[in-house]
């Protein structure tokens, strides 16, 4: 079993409840090494939730009746992004089959590390630059969206905002 | 780019011109700036959108100092309502690349325009391809921004689905075309347009773009009689300036490539100050000035400050 797989079981345990807590713990850090990144810790996704639901875009033009719950695949660790009202009100790692969702996004931690650069190289940039060049052009190294076509389309701005308020919670990159 | 002072009136007029196109009567809005006896300059706008993304050219005077810049609004597209003698409620929008180029050539002699100079953005930079094709020697010069052989992926029935907010969709599934350093105002901007055009107007213009337009295997077909011009911007991801270099390399020596660093799909709207100078040594060339274009063109190169532009 490889060692993302042994802490994977752990992290299970110790989110089998939302964060709950903002203290890092000793498993973030070693979550944060094994990635060797600070992307999708506690304290970065603690953060980024604080970015989204204080986002002035995310309350105006019907955002606020954005309820749809979004995966986020990077490399191997899957988070789900549970949003009612345009806020963001949990985030699970490794969901289980108690939970539900209908889109989601994914792709390798280079392409999510570029996606979240403060200032993204073309075809990184967004998600559906991202997604095209996967679908359309056959690139690796780019994110891909998942589940529902007709769920994201109908949901396209607010997910479209959500995932580039990243880049504000990562460095305070462009949004 | 700033918005003119209490009272200042732009130079920027607007009229309406008929023009016949596969047989039936469109009115068709233009706005223009520059002398009448300039050299016509046509600009095209992009898929669902309105000649008003040519807002900045139109006002500036180092390009209507010698250029006479028109920008229209297709038929069905912004002021240039659908015509009055057709049913067209009861059947889809559809551009066809033969109908396309057709309405080009029919507004360019409606207005009775003489060896112009045609450009145009994404479905408009697509496009030159047609025309060199079938009208080789009806323009001064051709420039297509953002073309390529080919472009899929974007004929897309989300774009006017009933339970899909198509305003909003249409616009921010271009939103990652652009490029992040341009200002965001013009960025915003160019949703803002784009969120104005009617229903299926979108889909109905990306037919031709993704589905009807494809030079894959034509290039060597195209005997351009005019100079071509293909500008890519680095951050486009449908029409990127590989594609651009593509398309120069299959049409040969009256072809030439340009790599726009820092600019995307929307050039003319998504970074006008940018790109207006990324333009300029273009159309210097185009009237007859001994100027150095470069395959690539970089902020640097021109001087444009990208985040002090004026709004």
């Amino acid at each position: 079993m490889r060692l993302n797989s042994v802490l994977r079981l752990i992290l299970d345990y110790r989110y089998d409840s939302p964060f709950s807590s903002a203290v890092p713990t000793n498993l973030d850090r070693i979550h944060m090494t094994t990635t060797e990144t600070d992307i999708a810790t506690h304290e970065w996704w603690e953060r980024y939730k604080e970015v989204v639901n204080t986002d002035p875009e995310m309350k105006v033009r019907g955002h606020d009746h954005f309820d749809e719950n979004f995966a986020v695949t990077i490399g191997d660790e899957q988070y789900l992004i549970k949003v009612d009202a345009g806020m963001i009100t949990d985030i699970v790692p490794n969901p289980d089959m108690n939970t539900d969702w209908a889109v989601g996004v994914e792709g390798s931690q280079k392409a999510w590390e570029e996606f979240m650069q403060e200032n993204p190289p073309a075809h990184n940039n967004e998600i559906i630059a991202s997604n095209y060049r996967t679908a359309v052009r056959g690139e690796e190294d780019h994110l891909r969206l998942t589940g529902s076509n007709k769920t994201f389309f109908q949901n396209l701005r607010p997910i479209q905002r959500s995932l580039d308020l990243m880049r504000v919670a990562h460095n305070k990159g462009g949004s | 780019m700033a918005a003119p002072v209490h009272g200042e009136v732009e130079e920027i007029t607007g009229k309406y011109v008929g023009v016949e196109i596969e047989g039936v009567t469109n009115r068709v809005y233009f706005e223009e700036a520059g002398p009448e006896d300039g050299i016509p300059l046509i600009c095209q706008h992009t898929a669902g959108n309105h000649g008003h993304e040519w807002r900045h050219l139109l006002a500036d005077e180092d390009i209507t100092e010698h250029y006479r810049v028109i920008a229209y609004d297709l038929p069905f597209h912004g002021k240039s309502v659908p015509p009055t003698s057709q049913e067209w409620w009861a059947e889809d929008y559809m551009l066809t690349e033969e109908k396309f180029a057709e309405t080009i050539v029919s507004i360019a002699d409606a207005l009775e325009l003489e060896n112009p100079v045609y450009m145009g953005s994404s479905i408009g930079g697509n496009i030159i391809l047609q025309l060199a094709h079938w009208h080789p020697d009806r323009f001064r010069a051709l420039i297509g921004l953002e073309c390529g052989t080919y472009s899929p992926g974007y004929f897309l029935d989300w774009f006017h689905h009933p339970q899909v907010n198509t305003s909003e969709v249409s616009a921010y599934s271009c939103w990652g075309l652009m490029a992040p350093q341009g200002p965001e105002w013009a960025r915003r901007e160019t949703m803002h347009l784009y969120e104005q055009g009617s229903n299926g107007l979108f889909r109905g213009d990306l037919y031709y773009y993704s589905v009807d337009h494809d030079y894959r295997d034509k290039l060597d077909e195209i005997e351009p009689g005019c100079p071509m011009y293909v500008m890519n911007g680095e951050y486009d991801f449908a029409t990127d300036p590989d594609d651009a270099r593509e398309v120069a390399d299959g049409i040969g020596e009256m072809a030439t490539a340009i790599e726009m660093k820092q600019i995307g799909h929307f050039p003319m709207s998504e970074n006008p100050a940018l790109f207006n100078e990324y333009l300029k040594p273009v159309l210097d060339e185009i009237r007859g000035e001994d100027v150095d274009v470069p395959e690539v063109m970089t902020p640097e190169d021109v001087e444009a400050d990208l985040r002090e532009t004026t709004h």
